[in-house]
């Protein structure tokens, strides 16, 4: 591929994270989370879209994340403010910015209309006046932006990094501005001077701005030297490391004109004092600026020296860079450093090394610090709790362990599919070799025997382990039903609360992969039939807002989904009605409310007066069953009437192996799925009875259920085994209809790897899958379900209950 | 004249796609001593470990920002001198003022093509070979 499309093709894979992303962020925000540390993500997630869109031309996604981002700017810099209406609008912003990834991806386009829409939408959030100020009114392109901003590179040269003259050391630069002030500058030559005189304010370094930075620039104007003035700082126990305490005079030789020099400063201005004169003119300036002769002031300055010079650990790097430098984050007075009161009394003549690094560094360098309260020295002081600092910082801890302890790789599907094949007939292989050994009567104890062991074991570790690669979090299909539920609720005038569980319960990808069509087709249906009208709810004393419940959880080797609404329940007489009148069932039938319940999955059935857009696109729940059942699954519903209603389907973790029960019939082996078993027996003649003198049923404890000769089912034989001689296997369907196999023996139970049979060969009724066996011959995998509806539509009413 | 192969240098960019498009931009440009980090903190835990003459870094990356990477190579004696060049957004003049303030060497807009990159480092080093 070539390299730049297999780049673009990472950044669409990006962005379905950076949309994860923002989407989860705006969530989070529609459930009132201002914390700007979320909007800050969501921002993020949109620039980076952004930012890859302009590496790839991709205009129209360009033009629709410039006015979003903008409009998130906004958020981040205060001047739109989080309401309900906000966040449903970004969130609806959110859905057209993934339509444009997806259009710029399949090389579509995004309905114009739709897009110049919710372009309107966003700029309603931002008065005019701003939005012309931010050039949103316009096409949204910043083309006329001006990209030079004035800037002069800082030159370097590779070689020798430090014998550039006006390349200054920042920290010899501090050292040097904070040196004893027993060597005063001294006017050695007559070149012209400036003497500056410059005391920076709290608000400075609020700003992120440092005074090492603006000496060394004014070091490229000319020779400078530079005095400290000291005397303002206090002890170090009444030092906050919040205050400007540093002042400092430079004299600066060259030919710099005034205005010169005054542009250096030209970002710290309004935050110091600043004043500038010729050497040797009198002004208020120097009297203001005692020389600093205190011989006290050595301390700090090699504290300084100590905290420059010493090798700083990336910890204490990152806390003295890390927070935002918005002056109105500062930190709660309880948070900053707060050194230790001893060493704080002899603190101006203590020796460097004995005092707390933190403490230093926030001596000698607060000039540098915005944020302290990183720095906060260790164990000494222990700063008040902040119940929403820590809040964040737990969630920052949180987020980081989610991302940074995992890294990822990605790896073409091919590959991990050639893999799991591959592991799939190790498995079989070994099983053969285990066999062979053991029928050719090698002992269990024997050296052998038992090394096969340890491959077994070994083996299935193996696959487990390449399964593991396959499971992903059902989070995939999970985040796309907000959107969706959005949608579906304005489209039917319900106002709705999606809450979603087990988002990251784990299923093989290609269960994933079939998840999403029937979670849809649940929420549609619970949406559109199963919730009421926001007026009916009211009326019938709920909320207005319906909820909806999405949940994802691991049962008894299996992945539930369960789709829950607190609507109106099913209408159990309306139901019976229709299906009565549609001949699904016989007037005078008589069901359980589960039963009658489970009517909506009959082929042909649906509730609704008229055919909606949303639920009822010509398929009903039928084909929402009958897509799970393919996947080995089975769906239910339980429901009380205004209460609501909950459908559960169940699928298999995945579809490459199977946990089966081997059984013989008819001189063929026969994997019947152990999920589908629920006991097996030895009929006695008295239990089996003939309904119509042909179809059998057994007696198992009260109940009748039908008796399927398995060897005739599938065609093997022509004569009926005599039950007493076989054994029955009573199986569940995934429709929760039962039925007893009867079969010659039972062998035992296996895991075995699927094998597809329509792939090779055909689809025959009664067969689900094909194995091979550990004997290396091919066994089918018994299709429960439609044996049991076969024999079920043959005699539908054997199963009922009978009075005996 | 620097070698462009002498130029050790690290991309620091929380989106692969990035990263991949400075890298083959700079490989274009013969620059081959190439690492990258998926946010400041890891670039600067790398910096640590093993210097280079130049970094590249975006503005907005999760943990530590561009600009806080900035100042954390600044405000450490051994990479203080380590050249720095920041990725921009059209529109970020505040932040190229900002991060003028700090110190940073260049910056680049996004997108940029590989003639610009090319420009940008030069306009540091000098003309590459």
């Amino acid at each position: 591929m070539d390299p730049f499309e297999s780049i673009k093709a990472t950044f669409f894979q990006e962005c379905d994270e950076l949309l994860t992303d923002m989407e989860s962020g705006l969530l989070a925000m529609e459930a009132g989370d201002d914390d700007s540390e979320t909007i800050n993500a969501v921002f993020r997630a949109v620039h980076s879209v952004k930012g890859g869109a302009g590496a790839f031309g991709l205009d129209e996604l360009i033009r629709f994340a410039h006015i979003f981002e903008t409009v998130l700017d906004e958020m981040r810099s205060d001047r739109l403010h989080l309401t309900d209406e906000v966040a449903k609008v970004l969130l609806r912003a959110s859905d057209v910015l993934a339509d444009h990834v997806a259009a710029a991806r399949s090389g579509g386009s995004v309905d114009e209309g739709r897009t110049l829409g919710m372009i309107a939408d966003l700029q309603g959030l931002i008065d005019q006046e701003r939005a012309a100020e931010l050039g949103l009114d316009g096409d949204g392109s910043d083309d006329g932006a001006d990209e030079d901003f004035g800037f002069v590179p800082i030159v370097l040269s590779l070689d020798e990094p430090a014998a550039d003259a006006p390349e200054v050391d920042v920290a010899a630069l501090m050292a040097a501005a904070t040196a004893p002030a027993g060597a005063p500058p001294q006017a050695t030559t007559a070149a012209p001077a400036w003497l500056v005189t410059f005391r920076p304010k709290a608000e400075m370094y609020a700003k992120a701005n440092e005074t090492g930075l603006v000496l060394r620039e004014l070091a490229r104007l000319g020779d400078v030297e530079v005095v400290v003035d000291t005397a303002a700082v206090p002890p170090l126990d009444q030092l906050s490391a919040e205050q400007a305490y540093l002042s400092w005079t430079i004299r600066l030789r060259g030919e710099a004109t005034e205005s010169d020099v005054r542009e250096v400063f030209e970002f710290v201005e309004d935050d110091c004092e600043l004043i500038i004169c010729r050497d040797g003119e009198p002004e208020a300036a120097s009297a203001e600026t005692p020389t600093v002769d205190d011989p006290e002031s050595d301390a700090p300055a090699s504290a300084v020296e100590a905290a420059a010079a010493a090798p700083l650990d990336l910890e204490a790097l990152l806390a003295r860079v890390q927070g935002e430098p918005a002056p109105e984050a500062a930190p709660p007075p309880a948070a900053m450093p707060q050194p230790v009161p001893e060493p704080a009394q002899a603190a101006p003549k203590a020796d460097p090394a004995n005092m707390d690094v933190a403490g230093l560094i926030a001596l000698a360098e607060q000039a540098s610090l915005d944020h302290v309260q990183a720095a906060a020295p260790p164990a000494k002081t222990e700063p008040k709790p902040d119940p929403k600092a820590d809040a964040r910082a737990e969630r920052t801890a949180a987020a980081a362990g989610a991302t940074a302890a995992t890294p990822t790789i990605r790896v073409d599907l091919d590959r991990v599919d050639r893999l799991i094949n591959a592991v799939g007939e190790l498995v079989i292989q070994q099983a053969m070799l285990s066999q062979r050994v053991f029928e050719s009567g090698l002992a269990r104890s024997s050296d052998v025997a038992l090394g096969l062991e340890d491959l077994e074991l070994l083996t299935r570790e193996i696959q487990d382990s390449v399964m593991a690669i396959r499971a992903q979090p059902v989070k995939s299909v999970f985040q796309r039903m907000p959107r969706l539920v959005r949608e579906v609720a304005d489209m039917v005038g319900k106002k709705v609360r999606l809450v979603m569980d087990g988002e990251n319960t784990e299923v093989d990808k290609t269960v994933i992969e079939r998840l999403s069509d029937p979670i849809t087709h649940m929420l549609r249906n619970a949406i559109d039939h199963g919730l009421e009208t926001p007026e009916e709810r009211e009326a019938g004393g709920k909320a207005i807002e319906g909820t909806v419940r999405l949940a994802a959880l691991h049962r008894g080797g299996r992945i539930v989904i369960e789709v829950q609404d607190d609507g109106r329940g099913i209408n159990r007489p309306r139901v019976r009605g229709i299906a009565v009148a549609k001949g699904l069932i016989a007037e005078d039938a008589v069901l359980s409310d589960d039963e009658i319940d489970n009517l909506i999955f009959l082929p042909g059935f649906s509730t609704a007066d008229v055919v909606s857009d949303i639920s009822g696109r010509g398929v009903g729940m039928d084909v929402v069953k009958r897509s799970i059942q393919a996947l080995g699954g089975r769906i239910s519903i339980t429901s009380e009437p205004s209460k609501g209603s909950k459908f559960s389907m169940s699928l298999p973790l995945t579809l490459a192996v199977l946990d089966g029960m081997v059984v013989s019939a008819a001189e063929q082996t026969l994997v019947a799925p152990l999920s589908n078993i629920v006991e097996s027996l030895t009929p006695r003649a008295e239990d089996v009875h003939l309904v119509g003198g042909r179809d059998a049923v057994i007696r198992i404890r009260d109940t009748f259920v039908p008796l399927i000769d398995v060897g005739m089912a599938l065609g093997f034989r022509d004569e009926p085994l005599p039950p007493a001689s076989g054994v029955a296997v009573l199986v569940e369907s995934e429709g929760g209809g039962k039925a007893a196999l009867l079969v010659e023996a039972i062998q035992g139970q296996r895991q075995v790897v699927i094998k597809s049979l329509e792939a090779n060969y055909q689809h025959i009724h009664g067969v689900a899958a094909a194995t091979i066996l550990g004997d290396g011959r091919v066994a089918l995998i018994l299709d429960v379900d439609a044996l049991v509806t076969t024999s079920r539509r043959k005699a539908p009413r054997i199963e009922k209950r009978m009075a005996v | 004249m620097p070698a462009p192969g002498a130029i050790k240098t690290l991309i620091a960019d929380d989106q692969q796609s990035m990263r991949s498009l400075i890298r083959t931009s700079l490989n274009a440009l013969g620059i081959n001593q190439t690492r990258e980090a998926a946010d400041g903190e890891d670039a600067l835990r790398l910096l640590l470990a093993q210097p280079v003459n130049l970094v590249i870094t975006d503005f907005n990356m999760p943990k530590l920002d561009g600009l806080g990477l900035l100042r954390a190579i600044r405000a450490h004696g051994p990479i203080s001198k380590t050249a720095v060049i920041m990725l921009t957004g059209r529109a970020d003049r505040e932040l190229v003022q900002r991060a003028v303030q700090f110190g940073v060497n260049n910056y680049l807009v996004k997108p940029f093509t590989t003639q610009i990159l090319k420009e940008k480092i030069e306009a540091v080093f000098g003309p590459l070979e």
